[in-house]
């Protein structure tokens, strides 16, 4: 039996929404953690280092470090550490080069806010 | 203690005969009920293990299992923990018997991850298995979120192509004698290499196929179950779940499966033994290399990439892994997996496991282990051997 439903979602950012509005204009915005000032990128609500809520915002450069990629018929995708965040964070990489070491957050203005790396403008 | 009466799995493939997920539920039950020896009205609870409802279209599907089963009456519960549904599904019966509220439960894992939909649209919903937010909205898929992780454990443990092929090459010849398994299969390494790039290094060969399935077990009360089965059946001896951050860059050791130690510690200390003491193992092999990083997590050997090199997860090695074929061999209906981990384990170590898979030594602790995310919601199963008759 064939079967199709079409579902449009209206989703709550809540907590998320300076995150996803900084993606939207190509801004890192970070979560800071009150306790111990560790910011996090993506954010964390809670912070792992010291277990205190994550009340502050900060922005950061947006420039990253590319630490591993993945690329296939899935995409292209790379780990890789924003400048002055702790840890790091997992983020498409179509836009760069095959052997590039940094990247800058890329603005998605339209569609959802994806975490994504362009060339370093600096380099 | 509790013991295992009744285990049973259907075929795992992809279905084109026009049946569905409840004809499965039934049919796995059914065979599970006829060994324990007991009857439906014995079952004082049903424990549904399902991943998804964008797979069945069916929300509250304990309702319509416990009528298909003969079993409304029975207290329902679905349990959902991503990949580790199955797993948790075992928890959630052994805690319902251990506290006193249960006598005989019922666990039916079942889920259509083939035939429902087009595997595009699965993929896609499988990318929110990790962090809507960040990973799901960008469009990392499961394989990609994997591959980054193996690497990362590549890079600490010396892994590399040759050995996520070794670890395909075995599941699916184990897969061979496995009369249910989905892709049975005699792979050379050129084949492997030659299948396309999926997420580097993880080429389509070494990633577990989405299959249609249900497994289902019967749990009793050691002072409840039938005599005939009461000497004989396995126990489940420990169990242990725990979690970590879904965002791998969140962790400390992205490529290490950190949750999945704690819940197998937790397991071990519960059952009394340990890791040593594992004579054949059923672990979650979405990917070649989330293999050895489980077999790493759970300490059953702490050169896991040497340790595959030398043969000992091979069938005839010192720890066989993944007898049945695994995820990758035998197949990955998600909410049946981790269910049908513990009907491996339990076959195995009652001697009923399928010809030429059997080992011919006796076993005395077997380990079921599964997770959701990339180890994000991990859940292990520790059984042990019954009383030799």
């Amino acid at each position: 039996m064939k079967h199709r439903i079409i579902l449009d979602y209206d989703l709550g950012e809540g907590w998320l929404a300076p995150w996803i509005n900084g993606l939207r204009n190509g801004r890192a915005v970070a979560s800071q953690c009150q306790g111990c000032n560790t910011a996090r990128f993506p954010p964390l609500r809670v912070c792992t280092t010291c277990r205190t809520p994550s009340e502050n915002w900060v922005e950061l450069s947006g420039r990253a470090n590319v630490l591993i990629r993945s690329s296939g018929c899935d995409g292209d995708f790379a780990l890789v550490h924003f400048e002055g965040a702790k840890g790091a964070a997992v983020v498409r990489a179509e836009q760069l080069s095959d052997t590039a070491a940094h990247g800058h957050l890329s603005a998605c203005p339209e569609g959802p806010p994806i975490l994504q790396l362009e060339p370093d403008p600096s380099v | 203690m509790v013991l295992v009466i009744g285990a049973a799995l259907t075929h795992y493939n992809h279905r084109r005969d026009c049946s569905g997920f409840r004809d499965w539920a039934v049919q796995a039950f059914s065979d599970a009920l006829r060994m324990s020896g007991l009857a439906p009205g014995d079952m004082d609870a049903l424990i549904v293990s399902s991943e998804s409802d964008f797979f069945t279209l069916q929300l509250n599907p304990a309702s319509v299992l416990a009528q298909d089963l003969g079993l409304t009456g029975a207290a329902t519960l679905r349990v959902e923990g991503g990949g580790g549904t199955g797993q948790f599904a075992v928890h959630a019966g052994v805690e319902r018997i251990l506290s006193g509220r249960a006598k005989h439960v019922a666990i039916v894992g079942v889920d259509p991850s083939a035939s429902a939909l087009h595997g595009n649209s699965i993929r896609e919903l499988y990318g929110y298995s990790f962090d809507f937010w960040t990973d799901g909205l960008s469009g990392a898929t499961s394989t990609a979120l994997y591959a980054l992780s193996w690497q990362m454990f590549a890079a600490e443990y010396g892994g590399n192509d040759e050995d996520l092929g070794r670890v395909t090459i075995k599941n699916r010849r184990n897969a061979l004698l496995n009369p249910g398994a989905h892709l049975p299969r005699d792979h050379s390494a050129e084949e492997i290499n030659a299948s396309p790039m999926i997420a580097s290094p993880y080429r389509r060969l070494h990633c577990s196929p989405l299959s249609d399935g249900a497994a289902a077990l019967i749990l009793s009360a050691p002072d409840a179950a039938p005599q005939e089965r009461r000497t004989r059946a396995p126990r489940i001896s420990g169990i242990g779940a725990a979690s970590d951050l879904p965002g791998l860059g969140h962790r400390g050791n992205p490529g290490r499966f950190t949750a999945k130690s704690k819940a197998a510690e937790r397991a071990y200390s519960m059952a009394g033994c340990t890791a040593s003491e594992i004579d054949v193992a059923e672990v979650y092999d979405a990917y070649a290399g989330a293999e050895l990083q489980a077999v790493a997590a759970l300490g059953l050997s702490s050169g896991p990439v040497a340790a595959s090199r030398d043969g000992k997860f091979h069938a005839e090695g010192a720890c066989p892994v993944n007898l049945s074929g695994g995820l990758m061999g035998q197949g990955a209906p998600v909410g049946a997996t981790g269910v049908g981990q513990t009907v491996t384990c339990a076959l195995l170590l009652e001697g009923r496991y399928y010809k030429g898979l059997q080992p011919q030594k006796s076993l005395g602790h077997a380990i079921a282990d599964t997770h959701g995310g990339v180890a994000t919601t991990c859940a292990v199963t520790v059984l042990s051997a019954g009383d030799v008759v």
